[in-house]
């Protein structure tokens, strides 16, 4: 694991000596400057800047309400993507599961179901996906890569399969009303995301689970041996996973009034790359929900901003790219500089 | 032996704080240990010796529940216990030090000192107790840190060592048991790491020392038990004998059964 470099002991003696006048190695200025939350709102305010310059309405309320209200369905799975991804594992299947959502809401409401067992019935359908992933990863020992790849195909092909595969609208006005609704101007999309975001934070900085996650995702072994039991949590990770991707993919049928079956192709990128790109490091244990809200926002911002400087949007993704090797570059430096052992 | 009493140990009036008998443990076909037997007294060090295989690890494994023995007894103050997992041995008092620390990098100090046993308020996390705590513990058991809020990837194996050692006070254990603490450190450090085994010694703990180094094991041991191809090959007060015994056992050159100990006359079957 740890690999030693000192070839004489009197000099890890001497480096003792040295590291207790310095805490990790960078000044507090040196460690704002190279922390990912810092470069995005960097990135975020010169971003802004020159949009402004060229479109003045990009600052109006609309166009902002527009941006988070677009980054709300990356955000409300990201959070949990996040424990994913700190608790060192993987879940591709979120876009498939958010399609299962969307459309297991829709015909069940088309089919004349009440609304709340509708919502109830597609949350479930997630949690199930979750579950059977997690019991797949951490029981059956399947790597976490294939087995959410696998479930990104089941879950997108019996959804497809069990409903047809069409639109299904209208959808009641009740229903429509959760995703378009708002409340002293304020969008309820954006107030859901601001409760699960809150909630989602909360629970990973403050409460054991949260901390036993990050144990797991820093050293599985260690995690184990100290008497947390890694299997159990990893799994709930799971199902929390699938449980927002299909609450937010259920949002989505509420927002367009219909339930579209290509939703959420390609869903799960976006939302590993909003993750990613607020510092969660892929290889575990470090990342914050706060740091996902951002990446959020800079996938949205750059959607918004781009069109409206007239940019070819094929280029947004160009950019996107970039953002994200950046952001795993910083990750890799700064735990550089943080452990005295590189992994990898 | 021993008339003059001390914190050594006297086995014939003591009883052990820990004993394991009869323990035997096979992966696969490789039969990591056979009727290895081992006793630990409070206020005492008993360092476990032997060569690259010997069952050393695997021993320490079965203590920290982290294998199951196949056969074989433990005993806690003479009572029988079952430590089928990690948390089990805890619950016994037993902490273990694993070779390969058990920390996790990314969390600071505190978080790794209170792993998997976090102070609570509610249903949170008490980050303030725990930053506070760790560091009491710490100062007192003379651990030098830059600060409990520091990352683990960040210190030297010293201070790692330090960490690992002060998670295992902190459980409340008893016996404490230690594979290779000084496989990877210094001079300074290992005389460190010996301070900090003294203290524990002198707090009453009974401590299992697993170690490669014959002067650690000298200096620190008031017991030596030799394991050799997953058998106990010898136990020995450290008072009573020398280092070219010890090494004879180690290698196998030295065969005698040693008085006290259950030499493997039978192959025991599982219950």
């Amino acid at each position: 694991m740890t690999r030693h470099t000192d070839s004489s002991t009197i000099s890890t003696a001497e480096a003792a000596g040295v590291d207790r006048a310095t805490t990790g190695g960078l000044a507090l200025g040196q460690r704002i400057l190279v922390s990912p939350q810092f470069l995005l709102v960097a990135t975020i305010v010169v971003f802004s800047a020159f949009v402004t310059l060229q479109s003045p309405q990009y600052l109006s309320v609309l166009n902002w309400t527009n941006i988070l209200r677009n980054a709300v369905f990356i955000f409300i799975v990201g959070a949990f993507s996040t424990y994913v991804l700190v608790s060192a594992g993987l879940d591709l299947s979120v876009g498939s599961v958010f399609v299962v959502g969307a459309l297991a809401v829709a015909n069940l409401l088309f089919a004349g179901f009440p609304i709340w067992f509708a919502i109830a019935v597609a949350v479930a359908f997630g949690v199930a996906a979750g579950l059977v992933n997690g019991v797949l990863i951490n029981y059956v020992q399947i790597p976490a890569f294939i087995v959410t790849l696998g479930m990104l195909y089941i879950a997108r092909g019996l959804a497809t399969f069990v409903t047809g595969g069409r639109p299904i609208a209208p959808l009641p006005d009740d229903f429509n009303a959760i995703g378009q609704g708002d409340i002293f101007g304020v969008p309820l999309l954006i107030v859901y995301a601001i409760v699960v975001g809150i909630v989602a934070h909360i629970i990973l900085e403050y409460t054991p689970f949260g901390l036993a996650l990050r144990a797991i995702g820093g050293n599985r072994e260690a995690a184990r041996v100290s008497g947390i039991d890694v299997r159990r949590v990893s799994v709930i990770i799971y199902m929390l996973s699938g449980a927002s991707a299909a609450f937010a993919g259920m949002l989505m049928s509420a927002r367009l009034g219909s339930g579209q079956p290509s939703v959420g192709t390609g869903f799960e990128l976006q939302v590993i790359s909003a993750v990613i790109i607020g510092g969660t490091s892929m290889f575990g244990g470090i990342g914050s929900v706060t740091g996902t809200a951002l990446g959020a926002l800079v996938l949205s911002i750059l959607a918004n901003g781009l069109v409206l400087l007239r940019i070819d949007p094929t280029l947004q993704n160009v950019m996107v790219g970039c953002i994200i090797i950046v952001a795993v570059a910083i990750d890799q430096f700064r735990r550089g500089r943080m452990f005295r052992a590189l992994r990898r | 032996m021993n008339a003059e009493g001390g914190p050594t140990t006297d086995s014939t009036s003591n009883n052990p704080l820990l004993e394991l008998r009869n323990a035997s443990k096979a992966f696969g076909y490789v039969i990591a240990l056979q009727n290895a037997s081992l006793s630990a007294y409070a206020g005492s060090v008993v360092a476990l010796v032997g060569d690259n295989g010997a069952g050393k690890s695997t021993l320490v494994k079965v203590l920290a529940g982290v294998h199951q023995m196949d056969s074989g007894e433990l005993l806690i103050d003479g009572q029988p216990a079952t430590v089928n997992n990690p948390s089990d041995a805890q619950q016994h008092g037993i902490s273990t030090v694993f070779q390969d620390l058990a920390l996790v990098e990314a969390l600071d100090i505190a978080a790794n000192v209170y792993l998997g046993r976090p102070i609570m308020r509610g249903v949170f996390v008490n980050r303030a107790a725990m930053l506070e705590g760790a560091a009491d513990l710490l100062r007192d058991l003379r651990i030098r840190v830059p600060s409990v809020r520091v990352p683990v990837g960040s210190l030297s194996g010293g201070q790692r060592q330090g960490v690992a050692i002060a998670r295992s006070v902190l459980q409340q254990g008893r016996v404490i048991v230690m594979d290779e603490p000084t496989a990877a450190l210094g001079v300074r450090e290992t005389r460190h790491v010996e301070e900090i085994i003294s203290e524990l010694r002198s707090r009453g703990r009974a401590v299992v020392l697993v170690s490669h180094d014959l002067e650690l094991v000298f200096r620190m041991a008031d017991r030596i038990e030799v394991l050799r191809l997953g058998a106990v090959q010898g136990v020995r007060e450290t008072k009573a004998t020398t280092r070219e015994e010890i090494v004879g056992l180690i290698t196998g050159l030295l065969n005698e059964p040693s008085s006290g100990h259950q030499e493997p006359v039978t192959i025991q079957v599982p219950a």
